[in-house]
């Protein structure tokens, strides 16, 4: 099978939103906004298209090694499991946060009753 | 300790309790229930018996904490926890402040006060980590819609065959008693999603023991059931996947 090259154009394109989204979410981290982790698997929506523009022929090697004819289905592979990581933990602080949240509103509201019983036993003394 | 050190005897009727008296609180979780808690409250000071409350309201749009505050000392959560986050805050108060048993009962008017006393011979007769008040053991009183029966059926298929501990025919009544153990356990962990059923399993899972005594309940007084229709298949389905993970990861 001939090895299709992209066109400048695509390429052009391509780099031009991988540097574009990158600076978005590198601003966004500089803010606080995304951490490391959340920076470096966002960035992958930019860096895996652009790493197959810009290397065809490592694109075409990456898509022989796993078997798979054209190589935007690798491309595609590697940003589902991209996002399915990101998912998978996204879920899991999630999760956490809500168990967290859950066990703070019953601290809260337990600290408020035995504020009350003092108060009570204090009036009463 | 042994039943005769808690005092069992002279629980109700007394002027006041016994100093070797087990210390006993009623955990009433309530959401939107301003026209029953108020008349559940009296019944449980009509009972005579030297009870503490504690009323979980669990995030009320309505007068439930205003209502249930005369009578008895309220936990406020300041959002919906769902019944489970209600009722561990409750079992949580009674860890904290040393009570012996912990007992759960609707505030929405389905359970009689006077079950109570018929759960605490229960468990003084033949002692179990968690007793529950079962409706379908004499089948008396209001026994739920037939479609959800079927699926409380299925619910105790799973939980006796993949558990040992006790023989379970209501895993879905919410009217039973902790001893200080199932309030230990239950203050550390208690499920948010189908708490009825999933902590009975997680409790046998740890081994705890669990025992049942035949009880009658009432129709709710007001509101409606939140499991209804075409949710009660749902409700079906997830339970019993939580009742197989339970049963495939170990105890935390």
């Amino acid at each position: 099978m001939t090895n299709i090259l992209p066109s400048l154009e695509t390429v052009a394109a391509i780099s031009a939103f991988a540097l574009i989204y990158m600076l978005v979410v590198l601003r966004k981290t500089l803010q606080g906004k995304f951490d490391l982790y959340d920076f470096l698997m966002l960035s992958m929506v930019a860096i895996i298209p652009a790493g197959f523009a810009l290397f065809p022929s490592l694109a075409y090697f990456v898509s022989h090694l796993t078997g798979v004819v054209f190589p935007f289905v690798v491309m595609f592979g590697a940003l589902f499991l991209v996002v399915f990581a990101f998912m998978h933990k996204m879920t899991a602080r999630l999760h956490k946060l809500e168990r967290q949240n859950c066990a703070l509103i019953q601290e809260q509201s337990l600290l408020a009753l035995e504020l009350q019983a003092k108060e009570r036993n204090q009036r009463g003394r | 300790m042994t039943n005769r050190e808690l005092g069992w005897t002279d629980m109700c009727g007394a002027a006041t309790p016994p100093a070797s008296a087990p210390r006993i609180l009623l955990v009433i979780p309530c959401f939107n229930e301003e026209a029953s808690i108020g008349n559940l409250l009296n019944e449980i000071a009509a009972t005579g018996c030297h009870y503490h409350t504690l009323v979980v309201d669990d995030g009320s749009s309505d007068a439930t904490s205003a209502v249930a505050s005369c009578r008895s000392p309220v936990a406020r959560l300041t959002q919906n926890l769902g019944i489970g986050g209600a009722v561990q805050t409750g079992i949580k108060y009674a860890a904290r402040q040393d009570f012996d048993f912990c007992i759960q009962i609707d505030g929405d008017g389905q359970h009689d006060p006077r079950a109570i006393e018929t759960l605490l011979n229960a468990h003084r007769k033949d002692p179990a980590n968690i007793t529950i008040g079962s409706r379908f053991i004499d089948n008396a009183g209001f026994c739920s819609t037939r479609m959800r029966r079927a699926g409380i059926r299925l619910i105790v298929l799973a939980l006796n065959g993949l558990f040992s501990g006790g023989r379970i025919t209501d895993p879905t009544s919410g009217m039973r008693l902790l001893d200080r153990s199932a309030i230990a356990f239950f203050a550390k962990a208690y499920p948010t999603d189908f708490p009825e059923p999933i902590s009975l399993a997680w409790a046998m899972r740890a081994g705890l023991t669990v025992n049942e005594v035949p009880v009658e309940m009432r129709p709710r007084e007001s509101g409606v059931s939140s499991i209804d229709g075409l949710k009660s298949a749902s409700y079906m389905i997830r339970v019993l996947g939580y009742i197989l993970l339970a049963r495939l990861v170990r105890s935390p």
